[in-house]
């Protein structure tokens, strides 16, 4: 794996009428990594993942990835998943499928077919007549199928059943190649704490610890769920 | 990209608006059967009936087509649609372009479907001569000719339309900046935009006055035998006045937009 710095993250504050959502955030993340991005609700993650996806501007600082900032060129090789579900109701899945054809390069639209078909999703359904659920398992799907660099997930398993936790984690960690990196933000550490390999805990708009995930667990002879619940205690 | 974004901005509009140019010429064609048949009290009033569904539904396709392009820009910008648009591999500017662009056709498709619908509803010789003396009754008075009165009406009230769909644009750019989101904002500014555009194009038309007494008679005296060098001016400054206002406002909605956006 290379060491070659994939995100990077300088400086960063976001205000949002002068009050502070994200302040000095300074950070970054090699190739073939994923890392979890870990908080409290309002901790300032989701804001985080949308200043990487171009989706809110900075106050200050920068944001590079693959050295480029953000725009055009990293969105060719970001693959992002939003917390809520963005996809033109209106549209049946095959037609979506034809939508990310037609803007992604690295979109392959044979394993978003197989993997639709393993989790009993019809292609020829509109969207409209799915429920919240298989529209999120739609969406994870397209992300998944993109052959990115970069994949930023924001609560990947937040509406789906416990089963098929297993299986998008499963699909997180077959679809990605070695080069490629993964951010996943979730309440649902327990879950995902087994795939990862570096954490991000961000508080109050601020980073608190960043760490490998293994020497976290080692130093702290505890699991980084244990972890988080002791840091974050009310 | 930008053929891709059309594409798909065409489409969201041909699903929303084929039902208004169906049942505009529908009507247009139930409008003119009855009025062939053999004249009843009943067939009158279905007759009647279907004249006023006929105008209703071009009046469907004049302010849906201005509305469907309003709820486009919004949603596709600034609703949970944005997520996928503004993380696309596009520019701000193509986006932009793609929404101008869809406008501007799907404004140059409802004329047309108004036009073909009234020729079927109301073609006839008598009809045309009527119609003809009538434009040439008023163009003979502003001694023009009527190919130049019809083409310079035509392209004034697109203009005028156009502008107010860019106004509205504008409006919704501005007005997510100043609050993420709330509708307000978003209809004053576009009012405000409007209003101040309208308020330009009289200015300059002031402006152009000072250098010719004819064009500054419109604005002393409320008579109606005004010099019709005066409105032949009129209309061709204030057709170029639009051009130029819509295209420095496009300019200006896609420097905001390039400024970045901040979906909630």
């Amino acid at each position: 794996m290379s060491n070659m710095k994939l995100l990077e993250v300088k400086k960063l504050d976001k205000y949002f009428d002068n009050k502070k959502i994200l302040k000095d955030i300074n950070f970054s993340v090699s190739k073939g990594k994923i890392v979890g991005l870990l908080g409290k609700n309002g901790a300032g993650k989701s804001t985080l993942i949308k200043l990487i996806n171009d989706l809110l501007t900075p106050t200050n600082g920068e944001i590079f990835v693959n050295g480029n900032k953000i725009g055009v060129e990293t969105k060719k090789i970001i693959s992002y998943l939003p917390e809520r579900t963005y996809l033109n109701k209106q549209m049946k899945v095959s037609e979506v499928i034809n939508y990310f054809e037609d803007f992604y390069d690295n979109f392959d639209s044979e394993k978003a077919k197989r993997l639709l078909k393993d989790l009993d999703l019809d292609i020829n359904q509109k969207l409209t007549k799915m429920s919240k659920g298989m529209q999120e398992k739609v969406q994870l799907v397209l992300v998944m199928s993109r052959n990115a660099d970069l994949y930023v997930l924001d609560e990947p398993l937040g509406g789906v059943d416990p089963a098929t936790r297993d299986y998008i984690l499963d699909t997180i960690l077959s679809n990605f190649n070695e080069n490629a990196s993964v951010i996943i933000s979730t309440h649902l550490i327990s879950d995902i704490e087994k795939i990862l390999d570096e954490v991000i805990f961000i508080d109050k708009g601020q980073i608190v610890l960043q760490s490998d995930a293994d020497k976290l667990r080692n130093k702290e002879n505890a699991s980084i769920d244990e972890i988080f619940r002791r840091m974050f205690k009310c | 990209m930008l053929s891709k974004l059309l594409k798909y901005d065409l489409k969201y509009m041909i699903k929303n608006m084929t039902i208004f140019y169906i049942l505009s010429i529908f009507f247009a064609i139930t409008t003119r059967i009855l009025f062939n048949l053999e004249q009843s009290i009943i067939i009158n009033i279905i007759g009647q009936i279907s004249v006023g569904c006929m105008f209703s539904m071009i009046a469907s396709i004049l302010i849906n087509t201005m509305m469907r392009s309003w709820v486009r820009f919004k949603d596709s910008l600034y609703k949970d649609e944005a997520y996928l648009t503004h993380t696309l591999p596009v520019t701000k500017t193509e986006l932009y372009n793609s929404k101008f662009i869809q406008t501007l056709i799907f404004f140059f498709i409802g004329f047309f479907v108004i036009l073909i619908s009234l020729f079927i509803a109301y073609y006839s010789k008598d009809n045309w001569l009527v119609l003809t003396d009538y434009i040439k009754t008023i163009t003979t008075g502003l001694n023009m000719s009527t190919s130049f009165f019809v083409i310079m009406f035509i392209t004034l009230i697109f203009l005028e339309v156009f502008n107010a769909i860019q106004c509205g644009f504008y409006g919704m750019i501005l007005g997510h900046k100043k609050n993420n989101g709330k509708l307000g904002y978003s209809i004053l500014f576009g009012f405000i935009i409007y209003l101040l555009a309208q308020a330009l194009v009289l200015a300059l038309i002031f402006v152009y006055g000072l250098f010719d007494s004819s064009v500054m008679e419109l604005f002393k005296t409320a008579a109606v035998s005004i010099d019709v060098h005066a409105f032949k001016i009129l209309a061709i400054v204030a057709s170029l006045l639009y051009i130029v206002i819509i295209f420095v406002m496009s300019i200006l909605c896609k420097k905001e937009l390039n400024k970045g956006v901040n979906i909630e």
